[in-house]
């Protein structure tokens, strides 16, 4: 079984998959950010003449995020079989588009596209004159066919199922489950700094923001918003108690960790917590955790129409605006004091040093 | 001994160049010439010359996602761990590569 999950690889098509659509994410997400902060509103078509700048800048971006379970399924497709994956993938996201399978629709469909790919170019042996029929024809064809068919007639219901009975419990979610859902989301958007975790995390909040629940993915990205700032903060608190916690290269970095908060990008603090991954985890889980308990609790488990942007996240908040700032702002607090406080003292000049963990064969594929 | 290689990341902004900067410090620290292609968001950097690959005893691939020209390396001995691996030990991971070349030969 570990050799079979292994040989599969299911995180690492995804990861694949989510590195593709993350600049889509990013880029379509802040586009869709400013134009419903400004008063836009995402149209279904733009009919020339009858919409204003801002309305064209959120109409752009949600389009873009629509395709997002395309583009992951795509994504996964092309991990798994190269460009021979690409047409089978991208036909069977938008299929699960089609019957409202969504996110999980598309990384499904992703995996078996690619498979189907894969397996045709594999074992489909054709005669030498019908060659060249195999990149334009026969794989594409019967990729494309089969694995659209198998969305439609055999996953797509199931999954569609799937999602909106996700969605009914999290919806009905009260105060305290919400507080507490909050917090474990708030966590795992955080632990790892950008890592599989916090892109697994990621991909399930996009799923439920299709569906209308805007609010766990507003805490994970408001927590990597913060967590950064709270790195930087950190350093301020501990100038206050009279330590010194970074070395001059980390205070270096601190210079664009905390700008690369500001607009969401939790990646910035990964130099820093490197040096010190415990306390680092520690730090940033405990603001995490309280960050996204007061977004989920107090919103009621609404949030930002939008699934990135950092701060430009907050005007798309409606009437909850003020949680979002409330939530970012006792994460950077909590994460600041937490780390400097646990911080051990550092020499402005010292070189780090560390010991290095053993690596495991598991660690080391040898081919 | 020879090194070449590639980092990849998920995200491609902070991984891919951590463990980049790592290896290459390892390797030199015990004498070995050393080069690792980044394929970050931005794209690849410190792209990896045709001569330079088949002057190497070994390719390391630090990758958590798949990578562009994988082929190059075709007929190598190949190695592959996650960035996280190349970037909590790099020296045990420089070490290993050693192992590996001495036992071929």
């Amino acid at each position: 079984m570990k050799e079979f999950l292994k040989k599969a690889n299911f995180k690492g098509h995804l990861l694949t998959a989510i590195s593709y659509l993350i600049p889509i994410v990013c880029g379509a997400g802040f586009v869709i950010a400013i134009g419903m902060a400004l008063g836009g509103k995402s149209q279904d078509s733009l009919v020339i003449g009858k919409f204003n700048f801002f309305q064209a800048l959120a109409t752009l971006g949600g389009h873009a995020l629509g395709m997002l379970p395309v583009i992951i399924a795509t994504g996964i497709a092309f991990s798994i079989a190269g460009k021979p994956g690409i047409a089978p993938g991208f036909v069977v996201g938008l299929a699960a588009n089609a019957i409202s399978a969504g996110f999980i629709g598309g990384i499904i469909g992703g995996y078996i596209a690619g498979w189907i790919a894969f397996a045709i170019l594999k074992y489909v042996k054709v005669p030498d004159w019908a060659k060249g029929l195999m990149p334009t024809l026969i794989v594409p064809f019967l990729a494309c066919l089969s694995s659209g068919l198998i969305m439609i007639y055999i996953i797509g219901t199931p999954v569609s199922w799937f999602t909106s009975w996700l969605t009914a419990l999290l919806k009905g979610l009260n105060g305290t489950s919400n507080l507490i859902f909050g917090a474990i989301l708030g966590i795992l958007s955080i632990v790892d700094f950008g890592g599989p975790i916090n892109k697994t995390a990621f991909a399930f909040a996009l799923t439920l923001q299709a569906q209308g629940i805007n609010g766990p993915v507003t805490a994970l990205q408001l927590t990597n918003t913060a967590t950064p700032i709270g790195f930087g903060f950190a350093f301020l608190v501990a100038k206050m108690l009279h330590k010194n916690i970074y070395t001059r290269e980390e205070i270096e970095t601190l210079k664009s960790t905390v700008p690369m908060g500001f607009v969401n990008i939790v990646e910035g603090s990964i130099p820093i917590v490197m040096n010190d991954i415990i306390r680092g985890i520690i730090a940033a889980g405990l603001g995490g955790m309280c960050e996204g308990a007061i977004l989920m609790s107090l919103a009621h488990g609404e949030g930002a129409t939008v699934p990135f942007g950092g701060f430009l996240m907050l005007p798309t908040m409606g009437k909850n605006w003020w949680v979002g700032l409330l939530a970012i702002l006792v994460n950077v607090l909590v994460t600041g004091v937490v780390y400097a406080l646990i911080k051990k003292n550092v020499s402005v000049d010292e070189k780090k040093i560390n010991k290095e963990e053993d690596i495991s064969l598991d660690d080391v594929q040898i081919m | 001994m020879k090194i070449v290689g590639v980092s990849a990341c998920t995200v491609g902004i902070a991984h891919t160049y951590l463990a980049q900067q790592k290896i290459e410090d390892a390797a030199k620290k015990i004498g070995d010439e050393v080069k690792i292609e980044t394929q970050g968001t931005i794209g690849t950097e410190n792209a990896l010359k045709k001569e330079e690959i088949k002057e190497a005893d070994i390719v390391l691939l630090a990758v958590d996602v798949k990578i562009s020209g994988e082929e190059r390396f075709k007929g190598k001995k190949i190695v592959k761990v996650s960035t996280e691996t190349a970037i909590k030990s790099p020296n045990k991971l420089v070490a290993k590569l050693h192992e590996i070349v001495e036992k071929k030969n």
